[in-house]
């Protein structure tokens, strides 16, 4: 009886490669192709041992062996998605970042609550070419046990990085994993990210491009088309999904069953929640259990239609329902029950004020030119050039410190879209709780670190923060309405004296 | 009431002769009556939505290049596409109507006054999405290549032109 074993069956999710082969241009074509390796991925999973993780990511372009996708992937260690990091509580973190590639990157550790300087969750420095960088932090002993994600965050880089493949997932093992009836699930991290096609020109000739935010015809999970998923009669299934992708949304179901949350992007909820489907933007994260209650069989994990703007068709990549995976039944086990009670999420205190975030898309006034020449992007103009998006009438500008907390202070900020398309609004190092959207209160409180802000709508949310002072940001996590300035600059202040 | 028609006048004759793109304000009648041999002078009716940011420009660079464009804010531009046919696939944010034709999107000035000169046996022509670098999204950070599309009630849809653009990229 050691769950331990059971939980890390990784699933060796099969190839039953069955993708749409369509035919389209790499869209990363700022990468040199020339760069591209064939050698052998390294480990599948990184664990941390004796309280350590001492972990080496490479990224790197590297030749593509998905059916009909592009020529070339970026890669961590060979692999894209990048190999699954696997932490505890109060780990430290030793993390090297070697930059392989042909232009400037670094590490976003998306949803830790750590420092946002120093080697932590420092987003404004930059690894050159060539170079490497040791991120160094320790996780608090009683940092919340969940689901995160490691990517690029290089401004003007990060959606063509990411949508070129890298990012990857990190566990974070601690209270969650502690609950009997969540400890006995057999458990599979399902990285979820599309890929563009070989040629792109199909996605290119319907307008799929940065400032819709860019999505591939590829739909992968941990890098495979539709691959297999097992589960025993009785059992239970934890599945822990990471949506990877650069822009697109995906609206889930499983064929025949229910999907029962436990957990959101920051951490266990109170009580577990049925749904019969739901809506995963890029950033946002959610551990599902799946019972296997069905007849044996074979059901398919579906990604549904969704529109993410508000008119017609514009931004709909698929009217039809896509297969992600299958889930087939293997085996019989005594049935497991569901948990009844999870994790308290306290209320956090009544916000000391209120802010508001208007999202849109406009034209730069111009002369916000940025000579990237220092970071190798050879004198790149950024959004505020031309069309872009802004928040609150501005565009990003590293050097631009648009809002300023104090530490300790709990704030509502009101994020009203005031757009045509869904922005899924991140903010780095400290969770919120989201309060309402279009008005109607939430049902429960999660945290949450990622939240979809449709087209039209607002959504409030409430944020204490916590125990690191310094710089950091939020921003839409469409990563190309990132890259075209929708970005702000948050500095929170530590107490006078 | 038509202290302008003088002016519009004049700046068709000024297109006529290539002199120069006017903003010109003129009578619709005028024009229609004269839409056989002037297509580029076709008004335009443009539908969109008060929050888009990028349907303006597009409304700017028709009115740089000789059209005369009504501009009209709708709470609902999806009830104006499917009236005027547009296929889901091929959305963009702003619609116009010019000659009986659609416009889906930001369609550069020159492929209108191809599409009214030729007037080929289609409902109207787009370009889906929003591509950096088309009229109206102009970008110092990317120019993406576009295809302008032209459509029929039927639902056929076929090339009307390619835009490949230069990257600003090395």
């Amino acid at each position: 009886m050691n769950p331990s074993l059971r939980r890390r069956q990784l699933l060796g999710l099969g190839l039953a490669g069955l993708g749409t082969a369509v035919v389209g241009p790499v869209l990363w074509d700022r990468v040199q192709r020339s760069a591209a390796l064939a050698q052998p991925a390294g480990a599948a999973r990184l664990v941390s041992r004796g309280g350590v993780a001492d972990l080496e990511l490479v990224a790197q372009a590297t030749r593509g062996t998905l059916p009909g996708g592009p020529a070339d992937l970026l890669t961590y260690n060979g692999r894209s998605p990048g190999p699954l990091l696997e932490v505890k509580a109060g780990d430290r973190v030793r993390l090297r970042l070697r930059n392989g590639l042909n232009q400037p990157t670094n590490l976003h550790f998306h949803g830790l609550h750590i420092p946002p300087s120093g080697t932590a969750d420092n987003v404004f420095l930059t690894v050159k070419p060539g170079d490497s960088f040791t991120y160094d932090f320790t996780l608090a002993k009683d940092h919340p046990a969940g689901l995160f994600y490691v990517h690029p965050h290089q401004h003007g880089l990060s959606a063509d990085q990411v949508f070129g493949g890298l990012g990857g997932a990190l566990v974070v093992r601690g209270d969650l994993d502690r609950i009997p009836e969540v400890a006995a699930a057999s458990e599979t991290v399902l990285v979820l990210k599309d890929y563009a096609s070989a040629s792109g020109q199909n996605e290119a000739s319907l307008g799929m491009g940065r400032m819709l935010g860019r999505e591939g015809p590829l739909l992968t999970v941990n890098g495979e088309l539709n691959p297999g998923l097992s589960i025993a009669s009785g059992g239970l299934l934890r599945l822990r999904l990471l949506n990877a992708s650069n822009a697109r949304i995906y609206r889930l179901a499983l064929e025949g069953h229910r999907l029962v949350r436990i957990a959101t992007d920051g951490g266990a909820i109170s009580t577990p929640e049925p749904l019969e489907e739901l809506l995963l933007a890029p950033g946002e994260r959610a551990d599902l259990l799946v019972q296997g209650n069905q007849a044996p069989g074979s059901y398919r994990l579906l990604n549904l239609p969704y529109q993410r703007s508000s008119h017609m068709g514009m931004a709909a990549a698929e009217a039809d329902p896509r297969t992600l995976a299958t889930l087939s039944y293997s085996g019989v086990v005594t049935p497991l029950p569901l948990p009844t009670t999870l994790l308290p999420v306290p209320a956090l205190p009544e916000p000391e004020r209120t802010r508001q975030f208007v999202l849109a898309h406009a034209m730069g006034m111009g002369g916000m030119k940025h000579d990237m020449g220092a970071m190798g992007g050879g004198g790149m103009a950024m959004g505020g050039m031309g069309m872009g998006f802004q928040i609150n009438g501005q565009s990003f500008e590293p050097d631009r410190i648009n809002t300023r907390v104090r530490l300790d202070s709990t704030e509502d900020w009101l994020i009203v879209n005031d757009d045509v398309m869904d922005h899924p609004f991140h903010l780095h190092i400290n969770p919120f709780q989201v309060i309402s959207r279009a008005g109607r209160p939430e049902s429960q409180r999660r945290w949450k670190d990622t939240v979809l802000v449709k087209a039209g709508e607002d959504v409030r949310i409430r944020v204490t923060f916590r125990d690191f002072p310094g710089l950091t940001v939020y921003h839409c996590h469409n990563l190309d309405h990132e890259d075209l300035g929708l970005m702000g600059v948050l500095q929170i202040d530590a107490k006078a004296g | 009431m038509n202290p302008t028609s003088c002016r519009g006048h004049t700046s068709f004759l000024d297109l006529l002769l290539g002199l120069g793109a006017v903003a010109a304000v003129a009578s619709g009648g005028g024009l229609l009556s004269a839409g056989a041999s002037t297509p580029a002078l076709m008004p335009v009716t443009a539908y969109r939505s008060a929050s888009c940011g990028c349907c303006k420009g597009w409304l700017q660079h028709m009115r740089a290049n000789g059209f005369t464009v009504r501009d009209v804010v709708v709470a609902d531009v999806d009830v104006v596409k499917r009236r005027l046919g547009v296929p889901a696939r091929l959305a963009s944010c702003h619609t116009a109507e010019v000659a009986g034709f659609a416009l889906e999107g930001h369609v550069p000035a020159a492929d209108v006054k191809r599409l009214l000169q030729r007037r080929p046996p289609v409902t109207g022509i787009a370009v889906p999405g929003m591509p950096l670098g088309s009229p109206g999204m102009e970008s110092a950070f990317a120019k993406e290549p576009f295809t302008v599309m032209a459509f029929t009630r039927s639902g056929a849809i076929t090339t009307f032109s390619q835009h490949p653009q230069v990257r600003t990229e090395p």
